[in-house]
């Protein structure tokens, strides 16, 4: 038998959400009504707020989002008011999560909204822990 | 006897090893056996939702090594780590342990600490608040009552809260970020208060700068803790902030050397050198 692909397990878990949000969804918008983040959308496209939720379901379904839809994913900040907003107990939250992951191309397509790259990341954290921890405690603590 | 646990402090927390000490300390002082967890190399895979093989493998490489520490709780420090795990790790991976977010078992446990804060902390403080997180544990309520068991600290009461659930996300929003500080200085001003205290190292580091920029004092909740027992620990953090271009020069030799002075020049030193928006 081979071994399970790297990132496989987490792969299942985000289909079997998808599946869940795109079936209980019923796009009534109240999750980006109560949301404080559209304020800071630049260029909205009028879409009412089931249009924008009706968006971003499209983004899960099938990849593609555009609009005030794109820009609300955006600029979610996972603030999570529009959790107990929904009245299907779909969690917004969650459904913004895996759309900005795909909208990233973070399974491969190319990148709907801008990516941020930054290739010093982890090594800079490796390095703050070489000025604020001892060695005995990277050695313990961070492997 | 104590209680083993599993302390799963997170990544950028290290820039702050004055809190990850205090942290263990308390630990300690509460009962437990702390098990420290962090760095890349426990990282919680959220910095890469825009590549889901590596969050997928980075987040289940974290689980499979919390479980192999072989306690059964953890606890997070950090709320991007804590909302990972809760939302994708136990769905995804399963693991065996229970996780809790620290200031969750700081008030659970707040009988025990109330005596272990004894030196008096005479300040009026803005807690600085999100609205997110608080609705997975209720910190913006927690984290006022624990730094109110501290003899002289007064936390005034004030409900304003920043959207998003940490600055380091509402700093990628640069009108957001601004019209949040404007508003926090305000509530500083009006309420006279002597210092904004933050609960994450993520707003820690994005606010700090307000100190550096002379508006006002910023501490974390815990190195309030620290000073009310008397734990002696060095805020580095904010000191080679205020240092800013000469920062280097606040590090010891021996460190700078090993992090390397082009790494630092190119990769520290402009967070360093950052300014708060205001």
């Amino acid at each position: 038998m081979s071994a399970p692909k790297v990132g496989e397990k987490f792969r299942s878990f985000f289909e079997s959400e998808r599946a869940r949000i795109l079936s209980s969804c019923t796009s009534c918008g109240k999750c980006y009504e109560v949301c404080p983040m559209p304020a800071y959308i630049e260029k909205k496209d009028g879409s009412t707020s089931g249009q924008v939720a009706a968006g971003v379901l499209g983004l899960l379904r099938d990849g593609t989002a555009q609009g005030t839809a794109l820009e609300w994913v955006k600029v979610c900040m996972r603030t999570g008011c529009c959790v107990p907003a929904c009245p299907e107990n779909v969690n917004p939250k969650m459904m913004l999560r895996l759309a900005k992951i795909i909208a990233l191309g973070g399974y491969g397509a190319a990148p709907l909204i801008p990516k941020k790259e930054d290739r010093d990341y982890f090594q800079r954290i490796r390095a703050f822990a070489e000025l604020e921890l001892s060695e005995d405690e990277i050695r313990e603590w961070m492997t | 006897m104590s209680t083993p646990i599993t302390f799963w402090y997170g990544c950028n927390v290290v820039r702050h090893g004055d809190i990850i000490h205090t942290c263990i300390d308390v630990l300690r002082a509460l009962g437990y056996e702390p098990s420290p967890a962090g760095g890349p190399d426990f990282c919680c895979g959220s910095p890469k939702d825009g590549n889901a093989t590596a969050l997928g493998g980075m987040s289940q490489r974290t689980a499979e090594k919390l479980d192999a520490r072989g306690n059964e709780r953890v606890v997070a420090w950090c709320p991007s780590c804590h909302s990972q795990s809760i939302d994708f790790m136990e769905g995804a991976y399963e693991p065996r342990y229970d996780m809790q977010y620290f200031v969750d078992l700081l008030y659970e446990d707040r009988a025990r600490l109330k005596p272990l804060l004894v030196h008096p902390v005479p300040m009026r403080v803005l807690v600085h608040k999100h609205i997110g997180f608080n609705d997975r544990v209720p910190v913006n309520r927690m984290v006022p009552e624990l730094l109110s068991l501290i003899p002289g600290l007064e936390v005034i009461d004030e409900p304003f809260a920043a959207p998003g659930y940490m600055c380091a996300h509402l700093a990628t929003l640069p009108p957001a970020m601004t019209r949040m500080v404007r508003q926090t200085e305000s509530v500083i001003r009006e309420k006279n208060c002597d210092a904004l205290v933050t609960m994450y190292h993520q707003c820690q580091r994005e606010l700090v700068g307000l100190e550096a920029q002379g508006v006002t004092r910023v501490y974390n909740y815990m190195q309030l803790v620290a000073r009310s027992m008397g734990l002696a620990y060095e805020d580095h953090y904010k000191a080679l902030k205020k240092a800013g271009a000469d920062a280097a020069a606040a590090i010891p030799a021996e460190r700078l050397q090993k992090v390397g002075v082009q790494f630092f020049d190119r990769a520290m030193l402009p967070e360093l050198l950052k300014k708060t928006p205001r």
